[in-house]
């Protein structure tokens, strides 16, 4: 039995994918498929897991995945601490990501560049499902177009099948550019780009390299102290283990220089995550009336809308780390 | 000297919640408890706030808050006040305060609230509205408006949505003649913390009816959610208003006042047309909306003004 954990964000479709997974992998005669999610009580953007189990024989348990043949992660910031554990001896990791991660066991590829390419938005399910289908040989491509023209809208096959067909390429040129270097001992994982961004590919690989290590953020930690995220917003009567940072992939910026400090962008914030510094600080955000706590911002953008004067911007969130 | 955002306290009561990006119910309560302050008490029913504010252990309510039944809001609201009474552990400054939903308002909980409004008791009801059952993934309530998709009314050949009118609940509280009711809107920040300063200062049984969007179950951008529920109250499909009993107004019978009233609507197919849930509707049910508004401001502006 093939196994496969998706771990995802409510609305990336990690369950859409599983399931055509599942589909894809059930065409021929004496197949067997399963394919379920694990929701928390939590919103839209909120982590969430699906698993797909494959095989040649009826398949009896139906509980979930804890060790996995393959763990696909939607989104990077889920990437934590641990993630080796939930991988079977010889599994691999694929990953959407634009970042490098010094492990031959993960495959990194920029679906949500692939996906907004083709989609005009940035749904990595089927990218990632087509960088699937090359690292494991027990579904073909060919399939999962077919799952997909057999599970999804009419109006959404011709793109998610490019989309599958861009990441395989994808996918390909990196397992070649894999064999080639093999050699060498210091081989860090292949990043695969996206076609949108071929042309700044360096700069965008660049940049995580030269930070000397990998930073794989984590969700959760043991120890969180309020006072250490919640920058003097948050009360201290309340108990707060998690940020909710990891949900957006785009982020509001403010330009210090354009706020009039009318205060519009906080009085409607929905997650009280702007707010009025309570002293001056060293860096240019500290000079304007407001700052934005990117610990638990969701990146809705009701900010940058009820700014009246241009503010604030919704940038990437790849680019904002860069900020 | 009325709160605004240049005067609000500094302090997020309600933070670390796991709403949706874009939640205007958690806008709802964040600007509640801003003005009521740390001492207020809240409870709120099943629904989408005591959903994503109590994940354990994260807990985003800095105020003392609990979950109720999901019929039993108000009258959990009336235990907290007169055990907090009985024990002499009322501080002066303490409102006890509920959030709870449409369904929670008009459907499951109605009999609970009206059971509180006819002992007078001194709380705070808020009804953050959003239009449907979102908690439990979209389903009609009796205030989802005409022609919205739920998946409990759904569309397609034969049905385009909701085929009922939004329930006046702001009315019928009204009628039970308690001290003081209104209607609010998110996107009207000002006027939503004018009624809450004033419930707050108010004894007896209040209501606060706000229309609180909800980008994942209306279809629309998460970044439009205050533009929504500014464009509901400015096409004339909402309402700004207050009720004042006679306890408070003296009046027999209690008075009607509009706080705001559009010189010209704004167009009702714009602001329905931005939403995925009302993209079926015909022209005939957009004119059959424009219809029971203009019925709805023609009653108002008889009645209130």
């Amino acid at each position: 039995m093939i196994e496969v954990l998706w771990h995802g964000r409510g609305g990336q479709g990690a369950f859409t994918a599983a399931r055509l997974l599942g589909a894809a992998s059930s065409f021929a005669d004496g197949s067997y498929a399963l394919a379920f999610p694990s929701f928390g009580p939590e919103r839209r953007g909120a982590p969430m897991r699906a698993f797909t189990k494959m095989s040649r024989e009826p398949i009896g348990d139906r509980s979930a995945v804890s060790r996995a043949n393959y763990v696909i992660y939607l989104d990077d910031t889920l990437l934590g601490e641990g993630w080796e554990d939930e991988l079977l001896p010889d599994g691999k990791v694929i990953v959407n990501s634009v970042r490098s991660f010094g492990d031959p066991r993960i495959v990194a590829i920029d679906a949500n560049g692939i996906s907004q390419e083709i989609l005009g938005r940035p749904i990595p399910n089927t990218a990632l499902l087509g960088a699937l289908c090359s690292v494991c040989d027990y579904v073909s491509a060919d399939n999962v177009k077919r799952a997909i023209e057999g599970y999804m809208p009419a109006k959404l096959h011709e793109k998610n099948k490019r989309v599958v067909d861009a990441a395989l390429e994808a996918v390909g040129k990196t397992r070649a550019a894999g064999v080639a270097v093999n050699t060498d001992e210091s081989l860090k994982s292949q990043v695969i780009g996206s076609v949108s961004r071929e042309t700044t590919k360096d700069a965008h690989f660049d940049a995580p390299a030269s930070r000397g290590e990998t930073v794989i953020p984590t969700l959760q930690t043991d120890a969180l102290d309020p006072a250490d995220f919640a920058h003097t917003t948050c009360y201290d009567g309340g108990y707060l283990v998690a940020k909710n940072a990891g949900w957006r992939n785009m982020r509001p910026v403010l330009d210090a220089g354009k706020c009039t400090g009318c205060l519009q962008c906080y009085l409607y914030c929905p997650d009280g995550c702007l707010f009025r510094p309570a002293r001056q600080t060293a860096d240019a955000a500290g000079t304007a009336a407001v700052a934005i706590d990117y610990d638990f911002c969701k990146g809705c953008g009701v900010c940058v809308e009820m700014c009246r004067f241009g503010a604030l911007a919704m940038v990437p969130e790849s680019e904002g780390d860069e900020r | 000297m009325a709160m605004n955002a240049k005067n609000m306290p500094a302090d997020e009561l309600f933070f670390g919640h796991k709403a949706c990006a874009g939640c205007g119910g958690s806008l709802a309560v964040r600007a509640a408890l801003k003005v009521l302050g740390p001492n207020a008490v809240a409870a709120l029913p099943a629904g989408c706030m005591s959903a994503v504010g109590f994940n354990f252990p994260q807990l985003c309510f800095a105020n003392n808050a609990m979950i109720t039944p999901f019929a039993a809001t108000a009258a959990v609201l009336t235990g907290i006040e007169a055990g907090l009474r009985a024990q002499g552990k009322k501080p002066d400054d303490c409102t006890v305060v509920g959030f709870a939903g449409d369904g929670g308002t008009a459907d499951i909980g109605i009999q609970a609230l009206s059971g509180a409004i006819d002992r007078n008791d001194d709380v705070l009801y808020i009804c953050y509205d959003n239009e449907a059952y979102m908690n439990t993934g979209i389903q009609k309530s009796s205030l989802t408006p005409f022609g919205a998709k739920t998946t409990t009314t759904p569309v397609g050949k034969n049905s385009h949505g909701c085929l009922t009118q939004k329930k006046n609940v702001f009315e019928i509280v009204a009628a039970h003649g308690l001290p003081y009711a209104a209607t609010a809107s998110v996107g009207y920040m000002s006027d939503f913390l004018k009624k809450l300063e004033r419930a707050k200062g108010i004894h007896g049984t209040r209501f606060i009816h706000v229309i609180a969007p909800c980008p994942t179950g209306w279809g629309a951008p998460e970044s439009k959610m205050v533009d929504l529920a500014r464009d509901v109250v400015d096409c004339g499909l909402w309402y700004l208003a207050e009720y004042e009993g006679e306890q408070v107004s003296g009046v027999p019978g209690g008075t009607f006042t509009l706080n705001c009233k559009p010189r010209e609507f704004a167009s009702v197919r714009d602001y329905l047309k931005g939403q995925g849930r009302f993209r079926a509707l015909s022209d005939e049910e957009i004119s059959l909306v424009e219809r029971s508004r203009d019925a709805k401001w023609e009653m108002i502006e008889r009645d209130w003004a």
